[in-house]
């Protein structure tokens, strides 16, 4: 957080900057717009709406999960148990759906619990962070291992089944449009509606400098839990898509969440630090992260080598990310 | 000169009814004492002065009244009735709002977004119209138009400021807020002279709105021009409170420090002239950056040479070029006549450089390290040891603690429990410890007691006769033109006079720095 | 301590450590009384879990993680949240190529050991690079790399990893050497008084917590903060790779993910040794004893034949129990 002093330098620099502050999620969307175009070269039916609904209907719950971590990270704490509480979330849905019947009412049951399972771990988080003032990443790291304990608890092994209507219904349209398609809309509303309010504000503020967010009488602590009852949230909103996705449960689906999320949320822009970066950018940085996969699958790349190749690719995107959030 | 002690009982009454009373408050932090009887009693429409030397524990006393901390003992009334703050929340919503010395802004959010943070106008209870939000900040920020620089908008990230402008934000901000009960801990330190009179406007407003104003600075003359009435605070109580009117600058010194350094506390040692060879040491030519503009100068061995001028002029920024922390795009640097490249502080060090900030939280202190690293740190990262001797090293460092008339409890405490003043003597001490030839010194007397002061510049001056050469800025212009043989006066990057002999007077320099700034302001 | 006695020594200007002995020392009490109360424990509920032997054992498993977290730690202590997430595959990394050189030979140990220690000590520099050149932050950087090195791997073994431990590794592993103890434990105590003396005696050291505590300082009075920095990174793959090679003595042979296991925990074991995620404070002691406390609590869940959700919710639990005793943040009112 170098501070700048005001300088005569060029006003078409100091503009050209500015944009890039005030919209970090910029790279990302020129990032997205670059593979997308490698993608539809490598695979010329990347552009058939069946595919690219598939392809998003895929990418959806990274996207959800992402969105999620973002308003922790703003904050400058951070959740490493959303892939875990992704678990839970599918077996508590996976289960109660079964447990009932699997009727329409045993379905809405079974997502209603998820998300109560999701906002409570979400407090459970927030409230050891910081009102027990609690290390966040050991704290999370902690918790994510007890979410991931109560998963294989409820559900020891993969198995279990959702009525045909739920992936049936995930993969089908509304009024003519793909419900992932009112998914993506329904989440780029929230995240353009939730920027505009004082409690984002607040968040960034938080994230920027704690101890001035008190002095200046910012509610702290609520905002931080506020923070992980959302990310909690998005964590079961994403399980709801897996459970969508791949119409079972599975108390080890989600672990692997916790580090992706992050990922990308770096490549979209928003600082680990705290204090700047939006959710639009972690949307397109989770979309990029699905796409590195799809390209390196269509280039065609020997076996060994697709792992190495999307190492790097994400290395140098996540150096780029960090390298543009600065400017 | 014994001065007049003024004891609360000659004091006067308050005008009306207080509406506010601090009494026999203490508070302990771990094993040290920050204030242990502190009484404050504000009436309505006063602007009253805070005085005290650095850790007298007006701070505290500040954040008590503001909630941000709980007294361990004592009471804050309010309006006559007892009040217990858990948070500044609680503090604020009953009218008290304070401006800090260690400024509350968010680097991340706007002008506009700092100033109402928390209190910002919302539509169905949760949205920000930004648009209103700036407008609303644009009709505050008028009051500095014209004084407060470039780039000083509503919608300017904070991070783009410079120090001065996050400072009037500041107060912005707390003006802002409407309290009751107004405090401003040392809200003009990083101001200039224009500045400070146009915020002294603001508070004399807030004043004929009724307010209760606690006004807190080192500026002596800042106090006698807004102060209605004084509260002088030593060692952590509260040693007398009294019209401004009926105090003069040595009787407030002498019960600040409460002994009788108070004639000389302003004065430093008498320099011998003969000491001063003819001899440069360290040249400049032409030194240009983003805040200098084309600044040449020669320092001769054993002189003291002084930068002044308002603040920000780009004396610090001088300063941390020559010693290669932020290195000038353009210029040509000279030591002994050899040209030198300084590309850091480590080249700058190995030519014999040593450069103390003023600002020790960001630029000197390793708090909570012992005060033994904090001492030995530029020495030994000079030497090119691996292991480190600390028998020996301690043999090193502790003539130059005692040279600092360094009050510590020992070489393995950490430097965090010492007071504020002893700190930046550490800091010092550091540094005199890697015997430098040429000391570089940015504003290091800044928000330290008066004792530490008078110790400084008696060591100046023993170490120019030693042969030391130093360059010395400082924002505080009595001490600049009492400790340096000459002054460079800047305004925007570059020197603009040179006071030396009779010419060293505060009319010279003050009409050196505001003619320029304002003819500058002319071509601009 | 020591340090201590050397100044009072010399001058009455020093009188005490006390207070800062102090805070140091409050993790290590905590972890003697967890590490106490778990040998308990476990004799209550498995008469023979606190034999000699058996904590000879789990002392071998703490000595792996130890080794690890002795790299995490430096970084830790370096400040500017530094941490390595890679240092699991890098493990797995040192382990694969300690295992390739050695093949099983004795008379390779030792080159073995300078090719692992060579090699992750090029990865942990890498990790340093991009973190002080580019300016990455270490979680970023660390989890990119954890992705490289993850691929890196599977190209290299094709997925069938090979090569096997030499048996005098495996015996240094696994049998006594000195007093009953196996040469790992040696090893490791060798380690805690090396990476002691190394943070407390020379100018490195003191350039750790300097850059930790304020790295602007730090700069300002000379030390080389970006060369500093970036050798704490290597030194942090080096000793993954140390405890790789050693982890293939213990297992014999190399798996994929064998390292996997120990990222998270060396973070917790630093931070339970009583040194601050935020740098400048702390030391190497506490995390030994943070990896000691980590192994026993897992040993004891694993004796008590919990089935395993138990045991990872009990072992959260605990881990959040622990944080309330220290690793906790600074009250925002002061």
């Amino acid at each position: 957080m170098t501070m700048h002093t005001s300088s005569t330098a060029g006003t078409l620099s100091s503009s050209r900057k500015f944009e890039f502050r005030r919209h970090p999620y910029l790279l990302a969307v020129g990032v997205f717009i670059l593979l997308s175009i490698v993608n539809a070269i490598l695979q010329p039916s990347f552009l058939r709406p069946a595919v690219a609904v598939s392809n998003l209907a895929s990418f959806m719950p990274l996207i959800l999960v992402a969105v999620g971590q973002t308003y922790v990270i703003l904050a400058s704490d951070i959740d490493l148990s959303v892939g875990f509480i992704i678990s839970v979330v599918n077996v508590v849905v996976v289960t109660t759906i079964e447990a009932l019947g699997g009727s329409g009412g045993a379905i809405l049951a079974g997502f209603a619990a998820g998300i109560a399972t999701g906002i409570l771990a979400g407090l459970v988080n927030g409230l050891c962070v910081a009102v027990l003032r609690f290390q966040p990443i050991v704290t999370t790291f902690a918790t994510g291992i007890i979410f991931a304990g109560v998963a294989l608890w409820i559900l020891p092994q993969a198995g279990g089944q959702v009525p045909a209507i739920v992936w049936r219904t995930y993969a089908g349209a509304v009024a003519g449009v793909p419900v992932v398609l009112w998914l993506l809309a329904a989440v780029l509303v929230f995240i353009a509606v939730f920027a505009r309010t004082r409690f984002h504000t607040a968040l960034v503020a938080v994230g920027g400098n704690m101890q001035a967010a008190y002095q200046t009488k910012l509610p702290v602590t609520r905002i931080r839990i506020t923070s992980y009852v959302i990310s909690g949230l998005f964590a079961a909103l994403a399980a709801l898509a897996l459970v969508g996705e791949t119409a079972s449960g599975d108390p080890l689906l989600g672990g692997a969440f916790s580090l992706s999320s992050i990922t990308a949320v770096v490549l979209g822009g928003t600082a680990l630090a705290g204090g700047r970066g939006g959710a639009l950018g972690s949307l397109f940085g989770a979309i990029i992260l699905g796409l590195i996969a799809n390209v390196i699958f269509f280039a065609q790349l020997p076996f060994e080598y697709q792992n190495l190749a999307q190492g790097l690719v994400i290395l140098l995107a996540l150096a780029g990310g960090v390298f543009v959030a600065r400017r | 000169m014994p001065s007049e002690p003024i004891t609360a009982a000659n004091g006067t009454i308050p005008r009306s009814l207080p509406v506010l009373r601090a009494s026999r408050i203490a508070k302990r932090y771990g094993g040290v004492t920050a204030l242990a009887e502190g009484e404050l009693e504000l009436a309505p429409g006063e602007v009253h002065v805070l005085i005290g030397a650095n850790g007298s524990g007006k701070s505290t006393l500040c954040k008590i009244i503001a909630g941000a901390t709980g007294p361990d003992s004592g009471v804050v009334e309010l309006d006559g009735a007892p009040r217990h703050f858990k948070a500044p929340r609680d503090a604020a919503a009953v009218g008290i709002s304070v401006c800090y010395q260690e400024l509350s802004l968010i680097p991340q959010l706007s002008v506009a977004q700092n100033i109402f943070l928390g209190r910002e106008k919302v539509v169905a209870r949760t949205f920000v119209n930004s648009r209103k939000l700036n407008d609303d900040a644009a009709r505050l920020m008028e009051r500095f138009q014209g004084v407060a620089g470039e780039n000083f908008f509503p919608n300017t990230l904070v991070s783009d400021l410079s120090a001065d402008q996050q400072q009037l934000v500041e107060i912005l901000k707390t003006a802002a807020e409407d309290g009751r009960i107004v405090i401003f801990d040392e809200p003009t330190s990083s101001l200039d002279n224009r500045q400070v009179e146009l915020f002294f406007g603001l508070v004399r407003e807030m004043k004929s709105a009724g307010k209760a104003i606690v006004f807190i600075s080192h500026r002596m003359r800042e106090l006698f021009e807004i102060g209605d009435r004084m509260t002088v605070m030593r060692n952590g109580r509260t040693v007398g409170t009294f019209d401004a009117a009926d105090a003069t600058e040595g009787q407030i010194i002498g019960m600040m420090i409460g002994n009788d350094i108070v004639s000389s506390a302003q004065s430093p040692q008498e320099k011998s002239p003969q000491a001063r060879s003819a001899k440069t040491v360290l040249q400049a030519d032409n030194l240009t950056g983003r805040t200098l503009n084309g600044v040449s100068l020669d320092l001769a061995e054993g002189e003291i040479l002084g930068l002044g001028g308002l603040h920000g002029q780009g004396q610090s920024a001088l300063l941390r070029s020559l010693f290669g922390a932020d290195p000038a795009a353009d210029g040509i640097i000279k030591i002994d006549g050899k040209v030198v490249k300084v590309s850091g502080p480590r080249a700058a060090m190995a030519l014999g450089l040593a450069y103390v900030s003023g600002d020790r939280g960001r630029d000197g202190t390793l708090s909570h390290r012992p005060v033994f690293e904090n001492l030995a740190l530029a020495r030994l990262n000079k030497s090119h040891a691996t292991y480190i001797d600390v028998a020996a090293v301690s043999d090193q460092v502790l003539p130059v603690a005692e040279r600092l008339k360094l009050k510590y409890a020992g070489l393995g405490s950490p430097i965090s429990q010492l007071s504020g003043g002893n700190q930046q003597k550490v800091v010092l001490g550091r540094w005199l410890a890697a015997e430098p030839r040429i000391l570089l010194l940015d504003d290091p007397t800044k928000g330290i007691d008066l004792q530490t002061k008078k110790d400084l510049y008696a060591l100046l001056a023993e170490l120019c006769l030693g042969g030391m050469s130093i360059l010395f800025y400082s924002s505080d212009d009595t001490e600049l033109l009492s400790v340096s043989d000459r002054v460079l006066v800047f305004a925007d990057g570059q020197v603009v006079d040179e006071l030396a002999g009779e010419r060293l007077t505060e009319f010279e320099l003050n009409q050196a720095a505001f003619a320029s700034s304002a003819s500058a302001e002319a071509t601009a | 301590m020591t340090l201590d006695t050397a100044i009072s020594g010399r001058s009455n200007a020093v009188k005490k450590w006390a207070p800062a002995v102090g805070v140091v020392r409050k993790p290590l009490f905590i972890a003697g009384v967890a590490m106490m109360g778990i040998l308990v424990a476990g004799e209550i509920v498995a008469p023979g879990f606190a034999a000699p032997e058996q904590i000879i054992k789990m002392l071998v498993v703490a000595a792996l993680l130890g080794i690890v977290a002795a790299g995490q730690n430096l970084v830790i202590l370096g400040g500017k949240e530094g941490i390595d997430l890679s240092v699991g595959a890098t493990i797995t990394l040192g382990a694969l190529i300690a295992g390739n050189v050695m093949q099983g030979q004795d008379s390779m140990i030792a080159i073995a050991l300078i090719a692992t220690l060579a090699v992750t000590f090029g990865v942990g520099l890498l990790n340093g690079i991009g973190v002080t050149v580019l300016r990455i932050p270490p979680l970023v950087m660390t989890l990119g790399m954890l992705g490289v090195l993850h691929g890196s791997l599977i190209l290299l073994t094709r997925g069938r990893p090979s090569g096997n431990s030499a048996e005098m590794l495996s015996n240094l592993v696994d049998d006594p050497l000195i007093f009953g103890l196996p040469g790992i434990l040696i090893v490791w105590i060798g380690l805690g008084i090396l990476v002691t003396l190394l943070l407390r005696r020379t100018l490195f050291g003191m350039r750790i917590y300097a850059i930790g505590t304020n790295e602007t300082a730090a700069r300002l009075s000379g030390v080389p903060v970006g060369i500093t920095r970036t050798l704490l990174f290597g030194l942090s793959g080096m000793f993954a790779g140390l405890a790789g090679f050693f982890i293939l003595g213990f297992t014999g042979n190399v798996f994929l993910g064998v390292g996997d296991q120990y990222m998270l925990p060396s973070i917790i074991a630093v931070v339970f040794g009583g040194t601050s995620l935020a740098g400048g404070r702390g030391g190497y002691v506490g995390t030994m004893a943070g990896a000691v406390v980590l192994t026993l609590l897992q040993s004891l869940l694993t004796t008590l034949h919990i089935d395993p959700s138990g045991r990872q919710i009990i072992f959260g639990a605990t881990l959040l129990l622990l944080m309330l005793f220290y690793g906790r943040q600074q009250r925002l009112r002061s």
